[in-house]
């Protein structure tokens, strides 16, 4: 096993830019605007749109220049957005109420949670489009059918984290602050708010991100107004450019979402804990989540959840 | 017979302000039935050292020559952590190292396994075992591919002190039965004067200090006086060598 | 030198232990009891809400939709709607798997991580909906279409998971094969694998859920078969029965998956994790 010393490799400062990540996140939308342009001359489609048209389009909605309009209701990009915001907010209102409530009993009470798990996990798995086809049809069109699939959507995603809060309250902390005495309304603000907190986060974070895609989907189905439709009203008309326009419309909300509020929040929420947490997904490095939100970090969700996927099954553990 | 030769071996990381040295231009040689022990404060490379002999770490410079009569052996090696396979059974994590898995090399993994008392535990899973128990595993598997070189980095330090003592002496029983050379890292002195016929002494930045013989019969009872005796010598040399804050 | 120790006689149980056993046995009776009551109390409001309140055509009761799903069996429309719709998850799935659990791998490179990290991010954030429509609005009834969306669905899902888990592999168990000599082939089956077996099954439940979603989606819009096109015929002929049935039907099946599949080849996998004793 023989072996000579090697010198140190100096990289030049060129190649340490070009070889960097972060260029490579830098070259990746370019790189898929060239092969957007490959497609579109190599694909036998009258409708499929140039980027640019996409983004002619996307101007045109945003500067209000189109000359379309929707329709005599609300005619225009922000306005379709309007009723769209008020609708999640509405339904992630109820959402939160309802599912912290019952979270809260469900993580107490053994009673109430044998009582309602199936079918809490069996919500946790349908599809936000059963919702959508089903109450468009009790319902009609109008706010009443959106707003209840944003209910039905983010409810049990909000019950499971706060029973899961409930679970994890700290027991030794809680001990210790009775073996010194402290009065309860100090536990309750010192230990178990805050120790519930990042559960409750994460309810938070879930239901409004839940809800605004089951939302989406309820307008597409059930309704004439709010920003579902709009994309809806492009795919009617066989539009490439607007619905894929409105698709980046979407996708710039929710990564605005995700972004801009979210994961401040979470730094700040989570501000005491020294490991990284699954929440930061957008930014830095890969974490492991499953796409309707749940950490993989076994010490925290129970597993009922992990299969939370698999159309209600639990695994009784 | 084997024979391990190390010539100007150095080790660093690092460049400028933050460069570490982690082996500075070490020499050694070791040659036949004998057990080195190697010794010093942590952060005295000691472990670099096993990894480099053991081509887990590359050097930055110098020459280090292993020679084993059996040619195709690869050293043994005994971790600090166990580092069994989980997902596998005892006998399957001494069969994962072995060059084939046919019978031959089946009945030889049963008999360390045997020599270890474990000849009974073959088709339990680590996770089912003792710490004590993991880490006789764990001897075994370094002993079953019958190198001439063993190499252990503290393979008793995790352990409580009744079990260590116990692995200790086995070990002893098993290198005076087959006849290995064996290095053997430790920070416990009383350990090494235990086993070893040689200490060689490290401080911290890489620098080795000091090689002492310790001549007295085997086997070594560390209740015994002249054993005692001994490790004081040896840890007044430490503080000879600035090595222990006095 | 050995030690032997005498076995333990089995000692009769303490006053303590029998009080331990009966208060585990009530609280089992006790869950199982809200559990049925649940049940009950559930599926009986809502029986009483369809057939009285509402126009049970509109909101069919449990005993309704039940009772679609012999005529749904018998006809074999299950087995075509079935067999449609599940080979289009399969083979949008697979591609998706395949190249997530390569890119998985590869962002070990940091280059790579760099490039496709965006990518990823979007995928996990957008809804399904918006890869559905475009790509039926460009490609319509072709595979293009939903593969398309499967393929943007799903794959960052994979990629994930799969490269938390080559993060997290035990470097301590890698380098003790390296000392021990043991060939690189033999390291990936016995390492690696094994270890990332929980990742991969992870990354194939929530995969496949979210695939089933897309995919049912895409059939509501523009296909003649599958269990999605049932759904919209059903819904557009007001037949509510129907249409919970289907939409239930995959609970069940999805139940059977998970149960006979996932959890068989789960239990194969990791017995030496069930098997641990402390």
């Amino acid at each position: 096993m023989a072996t000579v010393s090697v010198p140190p490799i100096h990289k030049s400062r060129l190649r340490r830019v070009v070889t960097s990540p972060v260029t490579a996140r830098i070259v990746f939308p370019f790189v898929v605007i060239a092969v957007w342009y490959v497609i579109y001359y190599t694909i036998d489609s009258r409708i499929f749109p140039t980027p640019l048209r996409v983004l002619e389009f996307m101007w045109e909605e945003v500067t209000l220049t189109s000359g379309i309009r929707f329709s005599s209701v609300a005619d225009n990009l922000y306005e379709q957005f309007g009723i769209s915001i008020f609708r999640l907010t509405t339904g992630f209102l109820i959402a939160m109420t309802v599912g912290t409530i019952l979270g809260l009993a469900m993580g107490l009470s053994k009673a109430v949670d044998a009582f309602f798990h199936d079918w809490v996990m069996a919500l946790l798995a349908m599809p936000a489009l059963v919702w959508a086809l089903a109450l468009s049809i009790i319902f009609g069109f109008g706010n009443t059918a959106p707003i209840l699939t944003v209910i039905l959507a983010g409810t049990p995603f909000v019950v499971v984290n706060v029973r899961e809060g409930v679970r994890n309250t700290p027991k030794d902390l809680i001990d210790m602050a009775r073996s010194f005495e402290v009065p309860q309304g100090k536990v309750n603000r010192h230990v178990l708010m805050p120790s519930l907190m990042p559960f409750f986060f994460a309810a938070l974070r879930y239901a409004y991100s839940i809800g605004w895609k089951g939302l989406v989907i309820a307008e597409v189905f059930g309704s004439q107004v709010g920003m579902g439709w709009a994309i809806r009203f492009w795919y009617d008309a066989h539009r490439a450019h607007g619905v894929i326009g409105y698709a980046i419309f979407f996708i710039i909300f929710a990564m605005t979402l995700e972004k801009v509020v979210f994961d401040p929040l979470a730094r700040r929420v989570f501000r005491w804990r020294p490991s990284l947490d699954a929440y930061q997904l957008a930014e830095g490095d890969f974490g492991a989540v499953g796409q309707e939100g749940f950490l993989l970090e076994d010490d925290e969700i129970d597993h009922d959840v992990e299969i939370a996927g698999m159309e209600g099954h639990t695994d009784d553990g | 017979m084997a024979e391990i030769k190390v010539r100007d071996l150095h080790k660093e990381f690092g460049i400028g302000e933050d460069r570490v040295v982690a082996l500075e231009k070490v020499n050694l040689d070791v040659k036949g039935h004998v057990f080195v022990s190697i010794v010093g404060p942590s952060g005295c490379g000691k472990s670099t050292l096993l990894n480099i002999l053991s081509g887990i770490e590359t050097p930055s410079s110098g020459l280090v020559t292993i020679t084993q009569d059996n040619h195709d052996a690869e050293p043994g090696y005994v971790f600090q952590a166990a580092r069994l396979l989980p997902w596998r059974t005892v006998m399957d994590n001494l069969l994962f190292v072995q060059k084939d898995r046919s019978d031959e090399s089946r009945e030889r993994c049963q008999r360390y396994l045997e020599m270890v008392q474990l000849g009974d535990k073959v088709d339990k899973y680590p996770g089912e075992l003792s710490g004590g128990m993991q880490q006789r595993v764990g001897i075994a598997r370094a002993f079953s591919i019958e190198p001439d070189v063993l190499f252990m980095d503290e393979p008793f330090s995790h352990l409580d002190a009744i079990t260590a003592r116990t692995l200790r002496r086995e070990l002893h029983d098993m290198w005076r039965q087959t006849k290995k050379t064996i290095l053997f890292v430790t920070h416990d002195v009383g350990e090494a004067v235990e086993l070893s016929n040689r200490i060689v002494v490290f401080a911290k930045g890489g620098k080795l200090k000091d090689d002492l013989q310790i001549d007295l019969p085997f086997p070594r009872d560390p209740a015994n006086d002249e054993v005692a005796v001994a490790k004081a010598q040896v840890l007044r040399k430490f503080e000879e060598l600035d090595l222990v804050a006095s | 030198m050995t030690t032997t120790l005498e076995p333990k006689e089995r000692t009769p149980r303490s006053a303590e232990e029998e009080r331990l056993i009966a208060l585990r046995k009530r609280d089992t009776r006790r869950k199982w009891f809200w559990r049925i009551a649940g049940y009950v109390v559930i599926l009986g409001t809502w029986q009483w809400f369809s057939s009285n309140v509402f126009n049970s055509r509109i909101v069919p009761g449990p005993i309704q939709i039940v009772n679609v799903f012999p005529d749904l069996w018998n006809s074999g429309r299950f087995f075509e709607s079935y067999a449609a719709t599940l080979t289009r998850i399969g083979v949008g799935f697979s591609l998706s798997f395949l190249f997530g659990v390569v890119l998985g791998v590869a962002t070990q490179i940091r280059w790579i991580a760099g490039f496709f990290k965006d990518s990823v991010t979007i995928s996990l954030v957008s809804p399904g909906l918006v890869w559905a429509l475009t790509g039926l609005v460009i490609w319509g009834f072709e595979p293009q279409g939903w593969i398309f969306a499967i393929f943007l669905t799903t794959f960052a899902l994979v990629t994930v998971n799969i490269a938390e888990g080559i993060r997290a592999l035990p470097k301590d168990l890698i380098d003790m094969s390296r000392a021990f000599g043991v060939t690189t082939w033999r390291r990936q089956r016995e390492i690696v694998i094994p270890f990332l077996a929980p990742f991969i099954f992870t990354a194939l439940r929530f995969g496949f859920s979210i695939a089933w979603k897309v995919t049912v989606l895409t059939e509501v819009f523009s296909s003649n078969a599958g269990i999605g096109f049932e759904m919209r015929v059903a819904s557009q002929l007001f037949r509510m029965d129907e249409f919970w049935a289907w939409a239930l039907s995959f609970f069940v099946f999805a139940l059977i998956l998970e149960k006979l599949v996932l959890q068989h080849y789960e239990r194969k996998f990791f017995r030496w994790r069930q098997e641990v004793t402390h």
